[in-house]
């Protein structure tokens, strides 16, 4: 029988909070930017500092309004943006433009609430232009960008993690100037340890899909870890996650799973397209074929051992070590930050095809997986896409794979006869495979 | 009929972008080593340094499918042209390629390259930073380029001296100035070279041997002072945008059914791979080298000021037009890049509010002639329209 996760309704209730806290703040501070930034830092300027999230926020809003996504990325394109532009970017452009907020409760906010500053990354393309331009149609918002050579290890290069590193103390003098706040290293700290601590937790709850049945299916995966993205730096989003893994290890210790008819196990690179469409995922679920890993649900906000003299690994990281990480001073918070999100998954294939092919191969092995199934999307500038033609040529002969496009967000992109052939293609092809008995 | 003066000098640059191998094997014929390189970030300086000839890898606008099976078919034409040339073996002469953290497109093209078209061992990327302006990028830079040093010297089998960076600059900032020098004739009516003449001679010398480029445009130079304009004056038009080394787009835009003059063009191909200088004489030359670099006129991918947001590259923009006194504006970048088309939108009020018509063509690997030629003449109707 199905397990029915106890923990669910509270991560959907803290994912709302905190976008109502940000829609709805009569004071304090409002702080908008690419959640896929370190965070932390922005605590150390009170408890009253509400986030929006770019990414998190334009993916909820398209699953929560698909509707209004659609109008949203229309008023982007018609006010100018380009029409091959990520559609995360254009539909969050685009609630800027018609003056509206939507929240995942399914409420929709008018008037856009202007953020007091945008804190941000920059790691694709596109990334920190993003709110380059949410800054311009808001009249000039202060925006400062972090410039994240992730990829390939980035985080075990000293001269990188110093540059992040430095690029962070020189934002937090900032954020005191453009706030007149002071920074109280205490709370800094205290949030960067949650922060760590939240990204191990996640790490070690999608390592458990290594067992079989896996406990979380992809559906599950999706919704468990936005509030990761959203706000990772408090005690409530330590104490769900860890909520959480104490539910799902007993899942597997007692064998059960969300879905516990598994006859194949898929290794997923995309960005949730069988989440944006279900008609794909009905295919999958129709064959007993479920997506047990992904680089996108793992890697966007959990850490891993990573590369370990020169091999990746989806091994967890001992959530103990962050107890134990020498937080002393910010110079080493910072430090630990760096490294940390340096680490991400889902920036290590960023530039470096040989680190995306590693995490591929890694988690083809660790997870037991008889399919790769390789969803490039079409307007991800950066990291859903990059890559992973190439990633076919290696891997057909291995596994069985197939490769096509998707678009979660923006549907008139996304080829549905098409998707929906290939997804049935690679039923057959893991069907055939077993039945050579591997 | 044998041509004189100027024009047999720029045939001989345009003969170089038409046969770039041809011209580079003929480097290597003489004994030099050469390095591949994909993006103007790449300190050209230090290969120099080292005796090595660094030649830009072009795209041959050939169609082609090859390359949708290596790299995604949303990634710019430039960069799947870039790649096709190495999946070909077109440049399979080189000793060396050479890349710089770039625009996510060209580092996949880059990567093909190392991956597919057996330059895995004799590849380097250099880490670059993706923010240009950030306080720290300097020194990630500084730290990188002797990385990359150390690689070079290892391949090279001899020690890079200061003195060899230093003269290296000097030849550099000299093609530098040069370069400029002929742009200058562009901002004056009846200027006696054309603004696709003056594209192909910067496109060639993005593939030349520095030396043999300066001598080549010190004697053009030379030349144009004593010739009179060859131009009647038309309509100004400025180019703003991405990689374009298509050489028939500029064409072109000279060659519509009304007189027009192309001024200006900023892109990577053309003005922003050479509008800046290296400081000279400095005590750390690396410091020096990532000071001209970081002074560019910024890529739209790296354009991003910490604190502010500003893109630095508008200022150049705002400079060059009223330095070249565009009567239009031609937005032209390549498909699918993001960066161009996010800047071009906060771009587009600046021009409107200066009162200067713009057209935008989005490059493909082949140039729609007629369908171009038509919003090009638009355009100049729009201008004829609206000028005084």
């Amino acid at each position: 029988m199905s397990y029915t996760l106890k923990a669910w309704k509270d991560f959907k209730n803290y994912q709302t909070t905190r976008y109502r806290n940000y829609a709805y703040a009569s004071e304090g501070l409002r702080c908008m930017g690419s959640t896929w930034s370190v965070l932390a830092p922005l605590k150390g300027l009170g408890d009253d500092v509400y986030i929006l999230g770019g990414e998190p926020h334009a993916a909820s809003t398209a699953g929560t309004f698909p509707e209004e996504a659609r109008e949203d990325i229309s008023a982007a394109e018609i006010a100018g943006l380009g029409f091959h532009s990520c559609s995360y970017l254009k539909l969050f452009v685009g609630e800027v433009i018609r003056d509206k907020m939507g929240i995942t409760d399914g409420t929709i906010k008018e008037g856009y609430p202007r953020p007091d500053l945008i804190w941000t990354t920059h790691l694709c393309n596109l990334h920190s232009k993003w709110y380059q331009e949410v800054s311009r149609r808001l009249g000039g918002v202060p925006l400062y960008p972090i410039d994240m050579i992730g990829g390939g290890d980035a985080e075990k290069d000293p001269k990188i993690v110093k540059y992040v590193c430095d690029q962070m103390e020189e934002g937090i003098d900032w954020l005191q100037r453009v706030t007149g706040r002071e920074f109280s290293d205490e709370s800094f700290i205290k949030a960067a340890r949650n922060e760590i601590k939240v990204l191990v937790l996640w790490g070690n709850i999608c390592a458990l899909n290594m067992r079989a049945p896996a406990p979380l299916d992809e559906r599950r995966l999706i919704a468990l870890f936005p509030p990761a993205m959203v706000d990772r730096t408090t005690d409530e989003a330590v104490r769900l996650y860890e909520a959480l893994f104490d539910e799902v290890k007993n899942m597997v210790a007692t064998g059960q799973s969300v879905v516990p008819y598994q006859r194949f196990r898929i290794v997923y690179f995309g960005l949730a397209h069988t989440y944006g469409h279900p008609e794909i995922a009905r295919i999958l679920r129709d064959a007993g074929a479920e997506i047990v890993a992904s680089v996108y649900t793992f890697g966007t906000a959990g850490n891993f051992r990573g590369f370990v003299n020169g091999k990746w690994s989806w091994e967890p990281i001992d959530p103990a070590w962050v107890d134990e990480l020498d937080l002393s001073s910010r110079r080493e918070a910072l430090s630990a930050l760096a490294k940390i999100v340096l680490g991400w998954p889902t920036w290590q294939g960023v530039r470096s095809y040989w680190a995306l092919e590693q995490m591929a191969r890694a988690m083809v092995a660790e997870f037991n997986a008889d399919g790769l199934l390789l969803a490039p999307t079409r307007t991800c500038e950066t990291d859903f896409r990059n890559g992973y033609i190439a990633m076919q040529r290696i891997f057909k002969n291995e596994i069985p794979t197939v490769e096509y496009d998707t678009e979660t967000v923006d549907v008139r992109k996304m080829d549905i006869p098409g998707s929906k052939r290939k997804t049935e293609l690679f039923v057959h092809l893991m069907e055939a495979h077993k039945k050579r008995g591997r | 009929m044998t041509k004189k003066g100027s024009d047999a000098i720029i045939e001989r640059f345009r003969s170089i972008t038409e046969n770039t191998h041809e011209y580079a094997k003929s480097l290597q014929g003489k004994g030099r080593l050469l390095a591949g390189y994909m993006c103007t970030h790449v300190p050209e300086e230090i290969l120099y340094a080292a005796g090595i000839t660094p030649v830009r890898i072009l795209s041959a606008h050939e169609s082609q499918a090859m390359t949708r099976s290596y790299i995604h078919e949303t990634y710019c034409s430039f960069s799947h042209d870039c790649a096709y040339q190495g999946l070909q073996k077109n440049y399979d002469y080189l000793d060396l390629i050479v890349h710089s953290s770039s625009c996510i497109h060209m580092a996949e093209a880059f990567n093909v390259w190392v991956r597919f078209a057996g330059f895995q061992h004799k590849s380097f990327l250099i880490t670059y930073p993706h923010i240009i302006h950030t306080k720290h990028a300097s020194g990630i830079m500084v730290e990188s380029y002797g990385e990359f040093k150390r690689f070079i010297e290892e391949f090279v089998k001899k020690p890079i001296t200061d003195e060899d960076i230093e003269r290296a600059i000097k030849v550099y900032n000299h093609t530098r100035r040069l370069l400029k020098r002929l742009w200058e004739y562009l901002r004056h009516d009846h200027s006696p070279i054309t603004g696709s003449e003056v594209a192909a001679v910067t496109l060639a010398a993005q593939v030349m041997e520095k030396q043999e480029c300066n001598q080549l445009l010190e004697l053009l130079i030379e030349r144009l002072e004593a010739e009179p304009g060859k131009e009647p004056s038309g309509v100004r038009l400025m180019v703003t945008g991405g990689a374009c080394d298509d050489l028939r787009i500029f064409d072109l835009i000279e060659n519509l059914n009304y007189n027009t003059n192309l001024i200006f063009m900023d892109s990577c191909t053309a003005a922003r791979y050479f509008w800046f200088e290296v400081p000279e004489d400095r005590p750390d030359k690396f410091e020096a080298i990532a000071e001209g670099y970081i002074s560019r006129i910024p890529c739209p991918a790296k354009d991003n000021v910490p604190g502010t947001g500003e893109k630095k590259r508008f200022r150049f923009i705002r400079q060059f037009i009223e330095d070249y006194k565009p009567d239009g504006v031609v937005f032209l970048y390549q498909r699918f890049c993001s960066p161009q088309s996010m800047d071009i939108v906060a771009l587009k009020p600046i021009i409107d509010m200066l009162g200067i018509p713009w057209t935008e063509l989005e490059l493909d690997t082949t140039v729609p002639i007629t369908q171009f030629g038509t919003q090009l003449e638009a355009l100049v109707e729009i201008i004829k329209r609206v000028a005084p």
